[in-house]
């Protein structure tokens, strides 16, 4: 008994399946996380080490390269990057993906573990951190006070960051503008000398006096004691109680020699939001991690923290990127609705049946439901991947389900009983639908096959929509025919209003028949005519390609800006704040359509990851504005950020400015950039080069915003120390240094205990020493037997410039010399790039390498395009063996090409570009175009079959296939419709897509009518035309015998 | 002893088995899927591309006075969808066992 039989004749076991599958599908949606794409991040793992008081290149030498040289030898690693800075060492290790985050972050700890005894004493244990730079934050919250602003660090630390912290998938929850309170002990060097006293005495005075001491036990009487010295400071105004020695007969008291002060830290970041000063709490997720997930977490946990907090803090979110996640994800579902609302009308626009209409309909929900189980399943999320999967197949689910209807509906109106009908209807057609849909998978099944990056967003789509088609033809070949069976009457009654609203539509059907035979009467009794004016059309269709720009994935508008503002290098924080006051206050009044700017100045404490990661210094401005919804305002993100751009080139103190529009949402969009990196240890070399790279390349047509990735260098002082002079002194470099190092940086004295937390007593020379270049040459350095020497008997203080950041990748050194590129195809630019390089008179150890996301971006439009290639090979050999013949799917390909014209047409018209999105829908085009070309050339060999000659059985085929044709189109057609429309937040990443397949399937089906019919009259009629010649021949053959014979 | 060669639209099959029934037929011999194609009007019933719809075919040996209301219900049943297709023909039985 086959599967429609059984169907048919157990309604109750067929409709409880569908049901039970439904559920299922359900309660997975329910349980569906929700995310912006499939998960594409590469696996990074990053180590950040702190060493303070350090230069760009001291961590590069002592901290930077000892890590990446153990680090390098981790296994699967793809690429080691590392930018060390002041005080900072990031190393980036990048994996492939697909690997085993877990695994490899053990890894790494067991080769930083191997590796920590080497580094310097100063230094910090290196710090894993499981996410990358580009991730952006998922949640920043500003914590706004009064009175407790001293405290608020603590405040937020202990009620905010800890419990936010333990959110599962959180990767690090960082507080910046807050400063941590510190015990100062702030040293007046002449004092110091004159009780002759050093700041490492003073040190060890302070941690001697600091401290607790268990005595042991001692029995008195029955009892045993314990006996213990409580030592330690109760209160920072202990300190100045301590005596650090004599003079004169007289104890010389702490306070004799420095001020106590028990402060906040010295060095540190300022936030504002909204021009009130605060806190911001930065929440940054792990790879891998859902951000809705951490997101929905972190706001539900917000209440319940915010009523710990002294009344006066006040928590506000300012930046929550799963709001555009949500947002997107929303608007796509709207879409996906209104795509399901408009096939539904347009089959009762063809049918003209209601319950044939529920029946077809009724396949949609369950085959898309189906795809929720396997999203479930295999750990995916509801993302514009998944849902554009579930638009595009919207429109084609229903296609099996048609043909199946259809030909029941026949066996009805000839007579059968629907249950009889339902099942020999189905048993004719089982055939072709199978096939149909195999041609569909053919295109969408090598989707799953792709790797890398693309290939996590293509698999996703490809099984989604091989696994719903593969549903809707189960239910088109079992739901359908039970459904038929019990739900089709033979000629139902129709009310009256139906058939006033129906009959007109019935009637345009008809005539819309008719007028379609008339044309394709004409096209194939006027071939030639018709095959050059469509190549005439192909190929000037096909101009525009060159006006059509590429990206890799379109920028999309969420509302934010990111801008980092660098004033000149060495400006101090009150001055940089100041500059960024002014600067908020001119854009709150020109942009109206801001609704928040919160802006950080100063250097970010070693405590602060977020803030470490971003580029920042007192001379640096870190911004991020937030601006009203996209329906709120008239222009777009991009151009304000346009415009900021522009109004910072009137201000002459900012030296440079980076204004991102997205908020520096690096995922894959915007601009391609080509990079040419510069290896080299030399500085001056690599920048000699880099600088002649820049210059040259700003020349070649097409590249512009060339730029170096080595910042401006700083000025630093440095102290070189005579190694003769400090070795008569019976001193060395080490030494020497330490001294230097404690005074200006200052010693980690001890730790003062208050409420179980710990604050650094930190020793110091006092802010007004350590103000100029005298101070330092002025301190004093005491060696072994306690004489005393100034330190510029020693050496020099030198003035020096050098780079703030050193950047290394694969353990070298690097300078990136990026550009953009804009009208000009790639290999004309990396041709013109090489022409540069060559011209360059090139140091011998140092080498040059190409790269850049452009790169990328080609690389992965070749891959598509070889993909593109195979899609239609499969394509054909599914139909080749359908149709046992070649020369019939040769004659469907024709569609193929006309799709393009269209899409070309629609994209240069729309003024939308070529990227992933697009690459997306002209695979899919294959296969539904190629779907019309099949009803079309097997309904005409059908004819004849049944014997008729090739022009009727063209044109009487033609006129029956119209409508199925037009119904297939334009259920996809419409199901995109919204896609295309839709203005909602994100639609820039889907709406490529959509103008693609709705460009592309329109003119491909309307030229696919006429051009169909014509190629197959001219090659079927050839065949006809060879077959008659040879008869005629043998015929005159046996005459001419038959006279010779005479 | 008659014997009604009945050959008919798949579709048909189980409306003749009701006939057959009424009329306390209980032995038959059925084809359910056999090719075939009217001497003048009709659709072919090929089962294959062009013409894809089938035939049954079923043969029943019945008593001479049954075969004259089962003619007459099946020609009532091509009547009524002269569509489909179905003939019947009836031969004498000699002998059988």
């Amino acid at each position: 008994m086959s599967i429609y039989q059984s169907a048919v004749r157990k309604p109750v076991m067929t409709s409880l399946i569908f049901i039970g599958v439904v559920i299922l599908g359900l309660f997975s949606l329910n349980k569906l996380p929700v995310d912006l794409l499939p998960n594409i991040e590469t696996n990074t793992i990053m180590v950040i080490t702190t060493y303070d008081g350090a230069s760009a290149s001291d961590i590069e030498t002592n901290i930077t390269r000892p890590l990446e040289n153990s680090l390098n030898t981790v296994s699967n690693l793809k690429n080691i990057k590392s930018v060390s800075r002041e005080n900072r060492s990031l190393i980036t290790l990048e994996f492939n993906y697909g690997d085993n985050i877990e695994e490899l972050t053990n890894d790494v700890r067991d080769k930083l573990d191997m590796v920590k005894s080497f580094l310097p004493e100063g230094a910090k244990d290196p710090i894993i951190f499981k996410f990358s730079t580009e991730m952006i934050p998922v949640i920043m919250i500003a914590a706004n006070a009064e009175k407790s602003l001293p405290a608020l660090y603590k405040i937020l630390d202990d009620n905010v960051a800890n419990p936010l912290a333990r959110i599962n998938g959180v990767g690090s929850v960082s507080i910046s503008g807050a400063p941590k309170r510190e015990i100062q002990v702030y040293i007046d060097p002449m004092r110091l000398e004159a009780y002759h006293l050093t700041i490492e005495a003073i040190g060890q005075y302070i941690r001697m006096e600091n401290i607790n001491t268990p005595a042991g036990n001692m029995d008195i009487g029955n009892e045993t004691y314990a006996l213990r010295v409580q030592g330690e400071f109760k209160n920072s105004a202990e300190l100045n109680k301590i005596v650090v020695g004599s003079a004169g007969g007289k104890t010389v008291y702490l306070s004799d020699v420095a001020v106590v002060k028990d402060n906040l830290e010295e060095r540190t970041q300022r936030t504002f939001t909204n021009g009130k000063p605060g806190a911001t709490i930065v929440v940054q997720k792990q790879s891998g991690a859902n951000t809705v997930n951490i997101a929905n977490a972190v706001l539900k946990a917000l209440p319940g923290i915010q009523k710990t907090l002294p009344a006066d803090v006040k928590l506000n979110v300012i930046v929550d990127t799963s709001e555009s996640i949500k947002q997107t994800i929303s608007g796509l579902t709207e879409t996906v609705l209104y795509a399901f609302l408009f096939v539904v009308l347009v089959v009762l626009f063809f049918l003209g049946r209601w319950r044939a209409t529920v029946i077809i309909i009724l396949t949609i929900p369950i085959s898309l439901i189906t795809a929720f189980i396997y999203l479930y399943g295999t750990g995916g999320t509801l993302n514009i991947i998944s849902l554009s999967a579930l638009s595009v197949a919207i429109g084609m689910v229903v296609d099996d389900a048609i043909v199946v209807l259809e030909n029941v509906t026949t066996h009805i109106e000839r007579g059968s009983r629907p249950a009889s009908a339902a099942v020999h209807g189905t048993n004719e057609v089982a055939l072709s639908v199978v096939a149909s849909t195999l041609t569909l998978i053919a295109v969408f099944f090598p989707l799953t096959l792709i790797t890398g990056a693309a290939g996590v967003m293509f698999q996703q789509l490809g099984w989604m929509v091989t696994i719903i088609m593969t549903v809707s033809m189960i239910c088109a070949l079992t739901l359908t025919p039970m459904l038929s069976a019990q739900l089709l009457r033979l000629n139902p009654k129709r009310s009256k209003t139906f058939t006033a609203i129906y009959s007109p539509i019935e009637h345009f059907l008809g005539s819309l028949d008719n007028f379609y035979a008339r044309v394709v009467n004409w096209a194939i009794r006027h071939r030639g005519l018709v095959v050059i004016l469509t190549t005439i059309f192909f190929i000037l269709s096909i101009l525009p390609a060159k006006f059509i720009g590429t990206e890799y994935i379109p920028a999309q508008d969420n509302g934010r800006i990111a801008a980092t503002i660098e004033l000149p290098v060495g400006t101090r924080m009150e001055i940089t704040q100041r500059i960024a006051e002014q600067l908020k206050e001119l854009w709150n009044k020109k942009y109206p359509e801001i609704d928040m700017i919160n802006f950080s100045v100063g250097q970010a404490a070693s405590s602060n990851v977020w803030g470490s990661l971003q580029t920042n210094g007192s001379n640096i401005i870190s911004m991020n504005f937030r601006f009203l919804p996209l329906s709120q305002r008239s222009r777009s993100m991009f151009a304000i950020s346009d415009s900021i751009s522009n109004d910072l080139k009137n201000f002459p103190e900012i030296s440079k400015s980076k204004v991102i529009a997205g908020g520096g949402m690096s995922m894959m969009g915007g601009q391609s950039s080509l990079d040419v990196e510069v290896y080299g240890y030399d500085f001056n070399q690599t920048d000699k080069v880099a600088k002649a790279l820049a210059k040259d390349i700003g020349a070649i047509k097409g590249l512009t915003n060339v730029s170096l990735s080595r910042t401006d260098y700083t000025p630093e002082y440095q102290v070189d120390f005579d190694r003769e002079k400090l070795a008569q002194n019976g001193l060395n470099i080490a030494t020497a240094s330490t001294y230097l190092r404690n005074r200006i940086n200052g010693l980690t004295a001890s730790l003062f205990r208050e409420e179980g937390e710990e604050y650094t007593i930190r020793v110091v020379y006092g802010p007004e020493y350590r103000q100029s270049i005298q101070a330092i040459e002025d301190i004093m350095i005491y060696n072994n037997q306690g004489q005393g020497v100034r330190l510029k008997d020693l050496g020099k203080v030198v003035e020096r410039f050098t780079p703030p950041t050193i950047e290394r990748k694969n353990r070298q050194r690097l300078v990136t010399v990026s550009s953009t590129v804009s009208g000009t195809t790639i290999d004309k630019a990396v041709a013109g790039i090489n022409a540069a390089i060559d011209k360059i008179d090139m140091p011998q150890n140092l080498y040059v390498k190409i790269g850049g996301t452009y790169i990328d971006q080609q690389d992965s439009f070749k891959d598509l395009l070889s993909l593109l290639l195979i899609i239609i090979m499969l394509v054909f050999i599914v139909m080749a063996s359908q149709f046992e013949s070649l020369s019939s799917p040769f004659i469907i390909m024709f569609t193929v090409p006309f799709a393009f014209s269209g899409v070309i047409l629609s994209l240069a018209i729309t003024g939308s570009t070529l990227n992933m999105m697009s690459f997306v829908g002209m695979i899919m085009l294959i296969g539904i175009v190629v779907k019309n070309g099949i009803v079309l050339v097997d309904y005409i060999n059908l004819n004849r079959e049944r014997g008729m000659g090739i022009i009727r059985a063209t044109v009487s085929g033609g006129k029956s296939r119209l409508r199925p044709v037009l119904m297939t189109t334009l259920t996809t057609i419409l199901g995109m419709l919204p896609l295309a429309l839709s203005n909602s937040e994100g639609s820039e990443l889907w709406k490529s897509m959509a103008i693609t397949v709705i460009g592309g399937l329109a003119v491909s089906t309307l030229l696919t009518l006429i051009i169909v019919p014509t190629i197959y009259t001219i090659f079927k009629g050839n065949g006809v035309r060879k077959q008659h010649k040879k008869l005629r021949r043998a015929d005159a053959l046996k005459l001419l015998e038959a006279n010779n014979a005479k | 002893m008659k014997s009604i060669f009945i050959a008919y639209d798949q579709a048909y099959h189980e409306q003749i088995l009701s006939i057959l029934n009424f009329n306390h037929v209980r032995g038959f011999t059925a084809w359910p899927e056999v090719q075939g194609k009217g001497s003048k009007t009709g659709e072919p019933h090929l089962g294959d591309h062009a013409w894809p719809s089938l035939n049954a075919s079923l043969i029943t040996i019945v008593d001479d006075v049954k075969v004259k209301p089962i003619l007459a219900q099946l020609r009532d049943l091509d009547e009524t969808s002269k569509l489909m297709g179905l003939r019947a023909f009836v031969w004498n039985i000699e002998d059988g066992i």
